[in-house]
């Protein structure tokens, strides 16, 4: 059975107030449904502005997105009620505990108590937060945080869920449970739009992955089939270094 | 819709809650403001309202024109007239030295031989009008009633008194007139005839009636606790704007506002949720305020807050303060770019409009530009309200322009706010 393209994008473009180089140029990409789509690109690549463009944060200046079908410029509402987004910085109240942060991005997604109650426990449990449930978010680790930043996200279980470098700043530990979890709901049918820094990480994620720079994609494909493309290479890293060269980046 | 807008509030409710310092700004800095100001500004209102302009009074005279000025002044309310210290009566030089102590705005000397000076200017008048002489070359002696004034005092305090001072020595002039020319007339009536009959006291056929324009409660002019408690209560709903502002700065700083925009809930249910809650710690502040007004101001010898006839309309312009105040809240929120821009820029408009509302200082003794200026502050639309309800007796309908100013001042906020983060949010 042919799988359904969960993500279109042609020709987006996008140019911020004050900025002379635009921050996403050109880019066309289709993501199908069920993948687990790897963006990377050095800093200021242009990744976080491609996410917060398909998540209706930024609005593009040129180009068209369909999420699952539905044009973002027509249904920027309906499509939020099936994406979820794990923004790079954590966003939780801190005075609140993890249980009443996700109580209330439940609530906010418009999901019952009950039903957001059920889904916490479980994720929690699964991220081994249980203890920490009633705790304030401002007393956690980062890795802690990462791991109820991550959940806040998959309360309404979203179609296709973006994630900004979602395990920046976090032990192996945590790391490895947030990979596996993010595996599980992979395969549970979740569309996965993954940025990172760690290409080890996204070599071992990623069933497609898209190298970015000054905001045109460079290079797309699997994992291997970049790595057969780049004479020499026998990772990501050296895809990476020879399509973004080794100049450093503000 | 209800669900989402009720998780919000509880959010709200809870953050707050946990925000120790900021609910000590919120409710012990307005109660500590109306205690001190009300304390500080007793004495100043009752020197203007309840004892009057203080007076010391020398009068060398002893004759009617003294007496008849410090009995005129003594039973007039808008003085407190004295005329000795510790048992010794004020001399000319100890009445100078009070003055420049600050102790009295306004000395008044009345001359020795006062009285008897004018009764023979009269005389002399008089005599010479009923034997149709020329008039006399001789020189009229001259009556000197000196005024010691305090540079500080008003010249509406110095008008007020020299403009007594003319309306008693008139009457004792007239008094003696008539005198007079009763006395003269008298001498001239062949014997056995009736004397004319002194009656210069049915003369005074003049009274003055004083009308309000409304059920007036107190004195048109507010008492210090009349002022100040309102005033501070309306400067400490306005203070929540840096509770505001903070929450919406800190949702932009940890990164909630960037995941809030990814739900599928609305800008404006967001918006509402805040309000809805700022609103109800608006009106908590506020009845705690009000109480302490009632209630412990009265412990501390400070007259208790009067709050009128209409509690309605009380609870009605406290609510649409709190509306007005939350309003500005969430602009200067949205405005700022960092939690220290908009705490500095929060609370210098905050105090600027109460400055310019008659908050710090009260309308009534601004000079006139002032006074117009002052109503252009939200600040000055909810003062002059609880005046018109606390001291004028208004109701409802004495408070609608009021209102309206307010709920506008709130639809505008709000509709600058929502514009401002479509714009930020679109570029």
């Amino acid at each position: 059975m042919s799988l359904q393209n969960s993500i279109e994008i042609s020709h987006l473009s996008k140019t911020f107030k004050g900025n002379l180089d635009p921050s996403v140029n050109d880019v066309s990409l289709t993501i199908k449904e069920n993948e687990i789509f790897g963006l990377l690109g050095p800093n200021g690549a242009g990744k976080t502005t491609i996410i917060s463009i398909l998540c209706g944060i930024v609005k593009s200046d040129q180009g068209k997105v369909l999420l699952n079908g539905v044009d973002l410029a027509n249904g920027n509402e309906s499509i939020k009620k099936f994406i979820g987004v794990v923004p790079q910085d954590i966003a939780l109240y801190p005075s609140l505990t993890a249980k009443e942060n996700l109580a209330f991005y439940g609530a906010m997604y418009g999901i019952d108590k009950k039903t957001v109650n059920e889904r916490a426990t479980i994720w929690l449990e699964k991220l081994g937060l249980t203890k920490a449930a009633n705790k304030k978010v401002e007393s956690f680790s980062g890795g802690m945080k990462r791991r109820v930043n991550l959940i806040a996200s998959l309360l309404h279980e979203p179609k296709i869920l973006f994630l900004d470098e979602p395990t920046v700043g976090v032990d192996v530990q945590s790391r490895n449970v947030i990979i596996d979890l993010l595996k599980e709901i992979n395969q549970n049918g979740t569309t996965i739009i993954y940025t990172s820094h760690h290409l080890e990480e996204a070599q071992d994620l990623c069933t497609q992955i898209a190298i970015i720079d000054y905001g045109r994609i460079l290079a797309q494909g699997s994992p291997q089939e970049l790595i057969d493309n780049v004479e020499k290479a026998t990772n990501l890293e050296d895809v990476f270094l020879h399509l973004t060269k080794r100049k450093l980046r503000d | 819709m209800l669900q989402k807008l009720l998780a919000i509030i509880r959010k709200e409710f809870l953050i707050l809650l946990r925000d120790k310092i900021g609910l000590l700004i919120l409710f012990a800095m307005p109660i500590t403001l109306i205690l001190v100001m009300t304390l500080i500004q007793d004495s100043a209102f009752k020197t203007i309202n309840e004892k009057g302009i203080p007076i010391v009074f020398v009068n060398n005279d002893h004759d009617t024109l003294g007496n008849t000025i410090l009995n005129g002044l003594k039973s007039s309310d808008f003085c407190q007239v004295s005329t000795s210290k510790e048992g010794k009566d004020f001399t000319i030089t100890s009445a100078q030295k009070a003055v420049a102590n600050g102790e009295f705005l306004i000395g008044i000397v009345i001359p020795k031989g006062a009285s008897n000076k004018i009764r023979n200017n009269v005389s002399e008048l008089v005599t010479e009008t009923m034997s149709l002489n020329e008039a006399s070359s001789v020189k009229k002696e001259v009556v000197d009633i000196t005024l010691i004034i305090d540079p500080v005092a008003k010249n509406s305090f110095v008008s007020t008194i020299t403009s007594n001072l003319h309306e008693f020595i008139a009457a004792v002039k007239t008094q003696m007139m008539f005198q007079s020319f009763s006395d003269q007339i008298a001498e001239i009536l062949p014997e056995g005839s009736k004397k004319p009959t002194k009656a210069y006291e049915k003369t005074d056929i003049i009274h003055y009636k004083e009308i309000y324009g409304s059920a007036l409660i107190g004195k048109d002019v507010p008492t210090s606790t009349q002022h100040n408690v309102p005033a501070w209560t309306i400067f400490g709903m306005f203070f929540i704007v840096i509770l505001v502002v903070g929450n919406i700065i800190k949702e932009k700083k940890e990164g909630s506002a960037f995941r809030l925009k990814t739900l599928p809930t609305s800008y404006l249910t967001m918006m509402n949720g805040k309000i809805i809650v700022y609103v109800i710690v608006c009106m908590i502040q506020f009845f705690i305020m009000i109480a302490v007004g009632v209630f412990v101001l009265p412990l501390l010898g400070l007259p208790a807050l009067n709050l009128g006839h209409h509690l309605e309309a009380i609870l009605v312009l406290a609510f649409f303060t709190a509306l007005a105040a939350t309003g500005f809240g969430v602009l200067i929120g949205t405005l700022a770019n960092s939690e220290q821009q908009g705490a500095i820029l929060g609370s210098l408009l905050v105090l600027l409009l109460s400055a310019i509302g008659g908050i710090l200082v009260p309308t009534y003794v601004m000079p006139e530009i002032m006074r117009k200026i002052s109503m252009m502050s939200p600040l000055n639309w909810s003062l002059s309200g609880f005046y018109q309800i606390i001291l004028r007796g208004a109701d409802l309908s004495g408070i609608t322009f009021n209102c309206t100013l307010l709920v506008l001042f709130f639809i505008i906020t709000v509709f600058l706010s929502s514009t401002i983060n479509k714009i930020r949010s679109k570029s």
